[in-house]
């Protein structure tokens, strides 16, 4: 199943729909899911057997190499493409071996070596800190205000939880995107460039902390 | 979880949280945190709780409300690998209940617009 860390459904519907999923389809309007299973950025996973009982804990997840990655960046763009397209081809790329993990899981159940402990899946589940833990309830509570007194009210309590948890790339990238997508845009925003609103932006953050390795959570498999 | 009140029903904490008050403290999965004085006849104590639970507690006195972060009791984002059954959506705006899956393998795949 997938789901949607976005507070306003309509943003991931249109996606949603283009990809008629045969899966369930949800959307997670609270990020209720990152503060349930750890997810800072997408896409992550967790695996859940048939007794509601986790086995792998939240991991970056891709099965596919993204093409991207393969490509020579194309000269001519914006210092600041060119600087992006640079930091995603250097993104880790685990998606065979998390494949291939995947379906071994799927085909023999608990007695894939990929099906975790439960007390393993705690030990390997992220880090949480009273700092981290205090940046969930700021974002909720943000979220929580901007539904009933408008995009303003988020402010203060999303910048307390981009500056708790600068490792959670969901808390920045949503809060971001509402302030740098343009009046009546299709889509989000996915550049997310300096705005007046938040201190940082995507690039400069991503730079700052070294590559987009510092968001990933890589899959020990 | 929101609150608009530090003392909230058994039921509301335990669905909101995932943690439920039992005789033997609050429990969630097969994990049980002593607690005494978290619970008041039906209802749970919330600075208690969260004390005890390393639950942070925000709050906006401008609007009168609070939010009760998740428990931080083994340094991880997990306490129990029991999995959580957070609030999610269907796009028409039914409630999905992750519940709803069990006896079938779940991968949970999170994505965004952003």
């Amino acid at each position: 199943m997938t789901v949607a860390l976005d507070v306003v459904p309509d943003h991931a519907r249109p996606w949603s729909e283009l990809a008629a999923p045969t899966h369930p389809c949800v959307v997670d309007t609270t990020h209720a899911t990152g503060a349930a299973f750890g997810f800072t950025n997408i896409p992550m996973a967790v695996w859940i057997d048939e007794n509601g009982v986790l086995v792998r804990p939240a991991e970056s997840a891709s099965i596919e190499r993204s093409p991207l990655r393969d490509m020579d960046v194309p000269e001519g763009l914006p210092e600041n493409l060119t600087a992006m397209f640079r930091a995603v081809k250097e993104i880790p790329d685990d998606a065979e071996a998390y494949r291939a993990a995947l379906l071994d899981w799927i085909d023999k159940g608990d007695e894939s070596a990929f099906a975790l402990s439960p007390d393993e899946v705690v030990e390997r589940s992220q880090p949480r800190s009273s700092d981290e833990a205090r940046a969930a309830a700021n974002f909720e509570l943000g979220d929580h205000l901007r539904r009933l007194h408008g995009d303003d009210a988020a402010i203060p309590f999303w910048r307390e939880a981009h500056r708790l948890h600068p490792l959670n790339l969901t808390y920045k990238r949503q809060a971001w995107t509402l302030v740098t997508t343009a009046p009546g845009a299709t889509e989000n925003d996915l550049m997310q460039g300096p705005n007046e609103v938040y201190e940082s932006n995507l690039l400069d953050d991503v730079l700052g902390h070294g590559g987009f390795g510092a968001f990933i959570v890589r899959p020990e498999l | 979880m929101i609150l608009d009140s530090l003392t909230v029903p058994v039921s509301e904490f335990a669905r909101n949280t995932g943690w439920e008050p039992k005789p033997e403290g609050l429990c969630r999965g097969e994990v049980c945190v002593p607690a005494p004085g978290a619970l008041d006849g039906d209802h749970v104590n919330v600075r208690v709780a969260a004390e005890r639970l390393g639950m942070p507690l925000v709050d906006s006195p401008e609007h009168g409300v609070y939010a009760l972060g998740p428990a931080t009791l083994g340094g991880r984002a997990l306490d129990t690998a029991v999995a959580a059954d957070p609030e999610l959506m269907n796009y028409d705006g039914s409630r999905f209940s992750l519940s709803s899956l069990r006896g079938k393998k779940v991968v949970l795949v999170a994505w965004s617009s952003y």
